[in-house]
């Protein structure tokens, strides 16, 4: 179904990849633990190196739960699916992390 | 008993209305009707005889001002007793003021975009019957904007967060909820702003959003909101009849109609509930002395007397409760806790405060909520008393994942599993976009084109439109300043409370 | 097609002047009931309710005008089916 107007409606979206430029939106999501209310949502370089990413950004968030503990973070998700981190220097385009893409994890 | 008097003759009721609203219509013959209307036959709805609005309540402009006098009359002789004799110190504690804070910020706006669209409509409504319902109601909308303002403006002298609300409204995360609401039904066209406000806010849903606050001010001293409340009722009881009238009124004139208002019903239903979901937060948190809960709210005001009521009387055209009614239903339980524990994350970047609840408080929800308190919300609960015990507060320390369509952070949870996150995406024009339900996705995939469009505050942080990338840059340009934001206990207007009452 | 039975309720401030408001709707809904809440006065009954000008007058000692009626209410469950110069009914349509 498209939108009833009196005029041809089609405008661009608000949040297109190209208004962060070589960065992106990347949500992360601690599966399981309520002391967060939501995922988190990070502006992020397209070309960081996942290890960096989690460094910098993602620990950071996740140790607002003092009960945070680095070394249990495992069995990270990409949507539904499986993703193999491997040493975490893949970047997250490498990965398939791609604008807006949700990551899960558990800890 | 008096004896009455024999009353001089007088038109009555019904030809007064007929000849001060009906015979003052003519049709247009300098332009052609559908260039008077241009905005009436574009959404697909079809209307015979705009003679068929009726109008129960028969006001016409002499009434209508006669008795909005008198109602603004007793409102400001409370406003003003309740300032001369400093009755906010007889509040039940000044941690009741958030939830006013959030009304200011959040609903006032509303009251004010109301009156600007029933304005549009009292213009171009093709009938003069609901034009002039319209034209009514858009004085009583501005009437409200301007009561509540002179209402709340009294706390403004004394406690945090009311300061700017206009603005904040425009700018501050939680409150895009209400406004993009708002913004959606503006730019819909006239038959289905008629459905969204008229019907499914200010009937379907009007006690739930409306009487909890209400309800909480008479429960915790707030005299002024209360009365308020009173005030508007009157008001608000010609607005349910509109709305009812103008959904009869569109279902009756044309068969093929029908799908089209099932389709709107369906869409406002659920965007109005999500917003409603920070009500429940503040009724199940916020009040220091609580009404009830939002669960035994939901039951009254919507199962009761919406499904039980209504619409087995809208049965009789075809029309169905709305699509997700369930989905609302089976979180009647958890709706007030999932949301409070994000006003609870992220009051830092708010212009009220929270805090953690009480042992007291805690009992309550364990008895309002016997199935889910206990379980999967208490725990949380505890361990932020640990934190706090130990002289900390944990805030929520970086910016939610947002619902593309409700605009609240993505806290809601699976209908078959309150521990999961409920989760859903679409793919338009090669993009993601997320929302929180089936609901929210239903809503995203029936307009993508419009709500691709949206104004997300998150999104708009990290694009750099907020003010500067800090968070104390962000505040700034929301406008929220020292003593409005962060917790509770300790805050201004806490120590303010302690030194008044010492 | 017969009526059907719903509970139809009105919810009225409560007031001084309403006090003989309500009395009077009693006094013609043999089947109403009144629940008292803080500063509101919930009505119920089912079917329909009435209210007959003459009798709110005869409680009030006053000359009322049903248009007044708008000064009480709060909220309602129902249809306005009728609204006239002499009397104001409730009821569900279907």
């Amino acid at each position: 179904m498209t939108v009833k107007a009196l005029y041809d409606y089609t405008f661009p979206s608000a949040d297109r990849a190209e208004n962060f430029g070589d960065d992106q939106l990347v949500f992360v999501h601690w599966a399981g633990n309520p002391f967060f209310c939501s995922a988190a949502a990070f502006r992020a370089p397209k070309a960081i190196p996942f290890a960096e990413f989690i460094q910098t950004m993602v620990e950071p968030w996740a140790a607002s739960d003092p009960d945070f503990d680095s070394a249990a973070v495992r069995n990270w998700r990409l949507f539904d699916q499986p993703l193999d981190t491997g040493d975490g220097g893949k970047t997250l385009l490498d990965l398939g992390v791609t604008h807006k893409a949700l990551l899960s994890f558990d800890a | 008993m008096t004896t009455v008097q024999p009353r001089a003759k007088k038109l009555p009721l019904k030809e007064r209305y007929s000849l001060l609203t009906r015979d003052l219509d003519w049709e247009p013959s300098y332009v052609s009707r559908e260039r008077l209307y241009p905005y009436t036959s574009y959404e697909g709805i079809k209307i015979h005889d705009w003679d068929g609005w009726t109008d129960p309540f028969r006001l016409t402009v002499d009434a209508y001002y006669k008795y909005q006098a008198e109602k603004d009359k007793r409102l400001y002789a409370v406003l003003d007793s309740f300032a001369q004799s400093q009755g906010h110190l007889s509040l039940s504690d000044a941690s009741y003021l958030n939830a006013i804070k959030i009304f200011i910020q959040g609903v006032t706006p509303l009251e004010y975009a109301a009156h600007r669209h029933f304005a549009f409509l009292a213009r171009y409504l093709e009938g003069p019957a609901p034009r002039f319902a319209a034209l009514c109601q858009s004085v009583d909308e501005l009437r409200h904007a301007q009561t509540q303002i002179h209402t709340i403006s009294n706390y403004n002298k004394y406690y945090g967060g009311f300061h700017s609300w206009s603005k904040m409204h425009d700018r501050v995360w939680y409150l895009s909820v209400p406004k993009s609401l708002f913004d959606d039904a503006m730019t819909a066209g006239p038959f289905e702003f008629l459905i969204s406000i008229s019907f499914s806010f200010e009937y379907l849903l009007t006690n739930l959003l409306f009487v909890p606050f209400m309800s909480g001010a008479s429960f915790n001293g707030d005299l002024p909101t209360m009365t308020f409340g009173f005030s508007a009722q009157s008001d608000e009881s010609r607005h349910m009849t509109l709305g009812l009238e103008a959904i009869k009124f569109l279902l009756e004139q044309d068969e093929d109609n029908v799908p089209i208002i099932q389709d709107w019903i369906d869409k406002w239903f659920w965007r109005a509930y999500r917003m409603s979901a920070l009500v429940a937060g503040m009724m199940d948190y916020m009040l220091p002395k609580p009404v009830m809960s939002w669960r035994e709210a939901f039951e009254l005001y919507f199962e009761d007397q919406m499904l039980g009521g209504l619409f087995p009387d809208l049965d009789f055209y075809g029309i169905k409760p709305p699509r997700h009614v369930d989905l609302a239903i089976g979180e009647k339980d958890h709706l007030g806790h999932q949301v409070y524990k994000i006003l609870h994350n992220f009051s830092f970047a708010a212009a009220f405060t929270t805090s953690t609840p009480t042992d007291e408080h805690m009992a309550w929800l364990s008895e309002q909520y016997p199935s889910t308190f206990d379980r999967h919300y208490r725990p949380t609960w505890e361990k932020h008393r640990r934190i706090e015990a130990a002289g900390g507060r944990a805030f929520f320390q970086g910016l939610p994942q947002l619902c593309q369509v409700c605009q609240v952070p993505m806290a809601f949870t699976e209908p078959s599993d309150p521990t999961r996150i409920s989760f859903r995406h679409s793919e338009y024009r090669g993009e993601t976009f997320h929302t929180c339900s089936d609901g929210c996705k239903w809503i995203f995939d029936r307009e993508p084109e419009k709500y691709v469009q949206a104004w997300l505050p998150v999104h708009q942080i990290y694009q750099g439109n907020c003010g500067g990338p800090t968070v104390p840059d962000v505040l700034n340009w929301y406008g929220i300043k020292e003593g409005d934001n962060g917790e509770y206990r300790g805050s201004a207007d806490n120590t303010s409370w302690l030194e008044w009452h010492k | 097609m017969t009526k059907t039975l719903r509970q139809v309720g009105i919810d009225l401030q409560e007031s001084e002047d309403n006090r003989a408001l309500i009395e009077a709707i009693e006094g013609d809904n043999p089947d109403l009931t009144i629940r008292h809440l803080p500063g509101l006065i919930k009505l119920q009954a089912p079917g329909q309710i009435v209210i007959n000008r003459q009798s709110v007058e005869a409680k009030l000692g006053r000359e009322w005008e049903t248009g007044e009626f708008q000064l009480a209410i709060v909220s309602y469950a129902g249809n306005f089916s009728e609204w006239d110069d002499d009397q104001i009914i409730v009821n569900w349509e279907h």
